[in-house]
Formats: C-alpha cells, sequence, structure tokens
C-alpha cells in the first residue's frame, strides 16, 4: 500500500516537472477547458433555450478560435471555480475574475480584458444616500461568496456583511428589505435590473476601479502569450468592441464610468 | 398566473436536473448498501486491525460536513496524483458517507437480535457466518429497516451539494434558471416539490419491503 501511495506521489512529482506549457497541452487536446459559472447573468448564464451564453462565454470563444482548438465550457459554482482551476480541473476561468495580488499568488492572469468597477445597489424608493462604503457602517450590505466584493465590504469595520450564494438571492433580499444595499459589479446592474423586474436602482460607485482577466496555472509563459495575443488581436480587429457592445452597449476594455 | 409559465418553461431543465440528482442517489444507495453491510459486519465480527480501521473510516466520515468530503476528493486528491471526473467523484462522495450511517444502522439491527438466536444456531452446529447469514441477518434487517430508510432519504436530498463540482443535478439546474429569470420563489418551491416527489415514491418502496419481511412475524 505504501509502495503504491509512494509511487503515486512520485508518478506525480515527476509529471508536474516535466509538464509541457499548457499552450501544448492545450493545443494537443484540441479543446480548451473553461470554466464559467452559469449562473451570473449577463456574464455567464443560460438562456431561454438553456444555450449557455454571455459576454464572458463569447470572449472566451473567441480565445478558443483563435488558439485554434475547441471551446470546452463547464459550469459550476463559483465557490469551486478556482479551487478547481488549481486543482487542473480546466485550463482557464472566464468569468469575471478580478485580477489581485492574492489571486496572483496562486496563478497567472492574462492581461485585464474588462475594467469595471464596484457599484451599489439599492431599493429603488430608497431616500438615503450611500455615497461611500463608510456611509454603510451600521447597515447590513450583500455580496457573492468569495467575491472581491466580499473582500472589499468586510475590510470596512462596522458593516455588517451578509454574504449570497449568488446575485439573484442578493437582489431580492434587497428588494424585500431585508438588506439594505448591495455591491457587486456595475456592468451586471442594467441587466440585472431589467431582467430581475425588481424594484431596485443602480446607487453609487464604490473602491477602485477593478480589472479582470482570465486566470491559469502558474509558469506556462507559452499560453500566457498566446491569449494575451489573441485578446490583442481581438481589440484590434473590432470582434471585442462588438462583443462588448452587444451585451453592455459600451467597450468594456476601457476603464468604466457608472451604470444607471 | 407568471408562476404557471415560469415553471413549466423551467420544468424540462429541473427534470433533467432531477434526473441527475436520481443517479446519483441510486447509485449511491446501491454502492453504500454493500459497502455499509461489509462495514458492519467487519465490526460485528470483531475482525482484528480490519475493525479498528472501519470504526475510523465511519468515525471520519460522521464527524466531517459531506460538503467537506466532496471538495476533498474532486478537489484535494489531484494534489497527490488521483484524478476523478465529476460523477465518480460525487458517486465516491456520496457512497462513502451514506455508506457509514448505514453500517451503524445494521449494526444496531444486529445487535437488536437477541442473544438466544446467536446460541441456538451455533448449537445447532451452523458456523458463524451460517448462523449470520440464516437467522441474525434476516432479523436484522427488518429491524433496521426503518433506520436504513432514514438515511437513504437524506441521501436523496445531499445530492443536491454536488452541485459543488459542477455537475449540473436538479439544484444547479434550479439556480441557472433563477439566473436568468431572478424568480427564487416559485423556482425553489418547485426543486423542492420535485425533491419531495422522489423521497415520496421512495418512502412507499420503503412500505413495501417493511411489509414483505414482517410476513414472518404476523400472527
Amino acid at each position: 500500500m505504501k509502495k503504491i501511495l509512494l509511487a503515486t506521489l512520485i508518478a506525480a512529482c515527476a509529471g508536474h516537472a516535466m509538464a509541457a506549457d499548457l499552450l501544448d497541452t492545450v493545443k494537443q487536446r484540441g479543446t480548451l477547458k473553461i470554466a464559467v459559472e452559469g449562473t451570473y447573468p449577463p456574464f455567464t448564464f443560460k438562456d431561454a433555450n438553456q444555450q449557455l451564453t454571455g459576454f464572458d462565454v463569447e470572449v472566451a470563444a473567441e480565445v478558443a478560435k483563435r488558439l485554434k482548438v475547441k471551446p470546452e465550457f463547464t459550469t459550476g459554482e463559483w465557490s469551486g471555480l478556482l479551487a478547481g482551476l488549481q486543482a487542473g480541473k480546466f485550463d482557464v476561468v472566464v468569468n469575471q475574475v478580478g485580477i489581485t495580488d492574492k489571486r496572483k499568488e496562486t496563478f497567472d492572469f492574462s492581461q485585464p480584458y474588462t475594467y469595471s468597477s464596484a457599484q451599489l445597489i439599492v431599493r429603488k424608493n430608497e431616500s438615503r444616500v450611500f455615497k461611500s462604503l463608510d456611509d454603510l457602517k451600521g447597515k447590513k450590505v450583500g455580496v457573492g461568496q468569495g467575491s472581491n466584493y466580499a473582500d472589499m465590504v468586510k475590510a470596512v469595520n462596522g458593516i455588517e456583511v451578509k454574504v449570497y450564494p449568488s446575485a439573484p438571492e442578493n437582489l431580492q433580499d434587497l428588494a424585500t428589505g431585508r438588506i439594505d444595499a448591495a455591491l457587486n459589479d456595475s456592468l451586471l446592474i442594467p441587466f440585472a435590473i431589467k431582467q430581475a423586474k425588481l424594484p431596485l436602482k443602480a446607487g453609487h460607485p464604490v473602491g477602485d476601479i477593478t480589472t479582470m482577466g482570465i486566470p491559469f496555472a502558474k509558469n506556462n509563459p507559452k499560453f500566457k502569450q498566446a491569449v494575451d495575443k489573441a485578446l490583442n488581436d481581438m481589440k484590434a480587429d473590432g470582434s471585442f468592441k462588438k462583443i462588448s457592445a452587444k451585451w453592455f452597449g459600451i467597450d468594456v476594455s476601457k476603464a468604466p464610468t457608472a451604470a444607471k | 398566473m407568471e408562476w404557471a409559465g415560469l415553471i413549466e418553461a423551467a420544468l424540462p431543465v429541473m427534470l433533467k436536473g432531477a434526473l441527475y440528482t436520481l443517479m446519483f442517489a441510486v447509485v449511491a444507495m446501491v454502492l453504500g448498501l454493500l459497502l455499509g453491510f461489509v462495514v458492519a459486519l467487519l465490526r460485528v465480527g470483531k475482525v482484528p486491525v480490519l475493525s479498528q480501521l472501519v470504526a475510523f473510516y465511519v468515525s471520519a466520515m460522521r464527524g466531517t460536513p459531506l460538503l467537506v468530503q466532496i471538495f476533498v476528493i474532486y478537489y484535494g486528491l489531484p494534489g497527490i496524483g488521483i484524478e476523478l471526473e465529476p460523477v465518480p467523484a460525487g458517486v465516491l462522495a456520496l457512497t462513502l458517507n451514506v455508506a457509514a450511517y448505514l453500517s451503524e444502522s445494521l449494526r444496531g439491527g444486529i445487535a437488536g437480535v437477541e442473544r438466544g438466536q446467536w446460541d441456538a444456531g451455533l448449537s445447532l452446529g451452523l458456523s458463524w457466518w451460517q448462523t449470520m447469514r440464516y437467522i441474525v441477518a434476516p432479523q436484522a434487517l427488518r429491524l433496521s429497516v426503518p433506520s436504513l430508510s432514514n438515511s437513504l432519504i437524506s441521501l436523496i436530498k445531499d445530492t443536491s451539494l454536488v452541485s459543488v463540482i459542477t455537475v449540473t443535478e436538479l439544484m444547479l439546474a434550479t439556480k441557472e434558471v433563477i439566473a436568468q429569470t431572478f424568480q427564487p420563489l416559485p423556482l425553489y418551491l418547485g426543486a423542492a416539490a420535485l425533491y419531495w416527489m422522489m423521497s415520496a415514491s421512495f418512502e412507499r418502496l420503503q412500505k413495501r419491503v417493511e411489509r414483505k419481511l414482517e410476513l414472518a412475524h404476523q400472527r
């Protein structure tokens, strides 16, 4: 038993040391394994015909096309996506992953492909004005589990943080008055409010501009170069702008303005 | 009124998810019962080393959350070179978990059979295994059916946890529709109804098994 375990361990380590660049692995396989949440409209979600769609899905498919491989999508809960990437279950996660120092310790990122900012969402009839997170001290704020918005709110002392599995539950609770505000991606807001038909409105943008990138396993310089080139080419030939305009009406590869 | 249309649109997706849920539940039930029986026998038979080993296993499985076990098996094991696809990983986690509970129910059933039954069997010249097989086990099974069913019905609902390893079972299917419609209440209620229906049909099965095992005890 011990011998088998030892042999597996050695094999695993050796496999690691001799591993080819992710780009070679992907090309050889002929597919790019892409993980998305599938429950985060308008970035990754299923449409009325149960087709996986959204901004990130289109961007990821375009990147795969430019790597000359087929995209292979997997949907799963956000709480498992980065763990799965770390465990090598997929090649990339394309789901508005914020580029943070902490995540950079574990993954390498492509160049940023979306600029966005954190923005508050409040009830339509809200008369109080929350201009910054400091104004929300003593109030209840809803955020997504494991999101950078959760980290932002937790960093401010005195805010009662409510953590939700995903945006729909969060917005529902905001509409029913169980929380005072929700914090999410400014790009999500117009779509969510329109789609949710909930009495909500966009609040003030808070915090710095965040950049989103595509994370993948560390030490794959050829893969990084290829993905960055694909993104650059997409920006250069206008195909990125087209996808962006379709979903947001603006070019999100540039620094944002607040959502209305 | 709006709810009806919503449920109607969501139903095909949710039924497909429910099929996955049922598949997980049934496979884990069968494998779990087999494993649970072996574990119970090893403990009752006081097999040296193995009985301590399985006692440790039962304690670990009952003492840690299923969600953690799923994470360890799917996301943790690749760290030591063991790669499992989502479905086998989910089945493995559910089976290992439910088998621990089932083994304890079976052990309780076996302990509930009077000592005299053993003595009678052994005095007739039956071996330990024959006594277990022909005299004790049938009676133990009858005693353990209600608590076995408890674990198995829990298992149907526990399958919702495998949504964290990218399997679109009923729960994740429901969440995907909610993300598209932002209508949590009717859709979660719909999912609840489906889980309930699956559990209820299992309850009917339990009743039939109970009636069958009861036959020898009717007067």
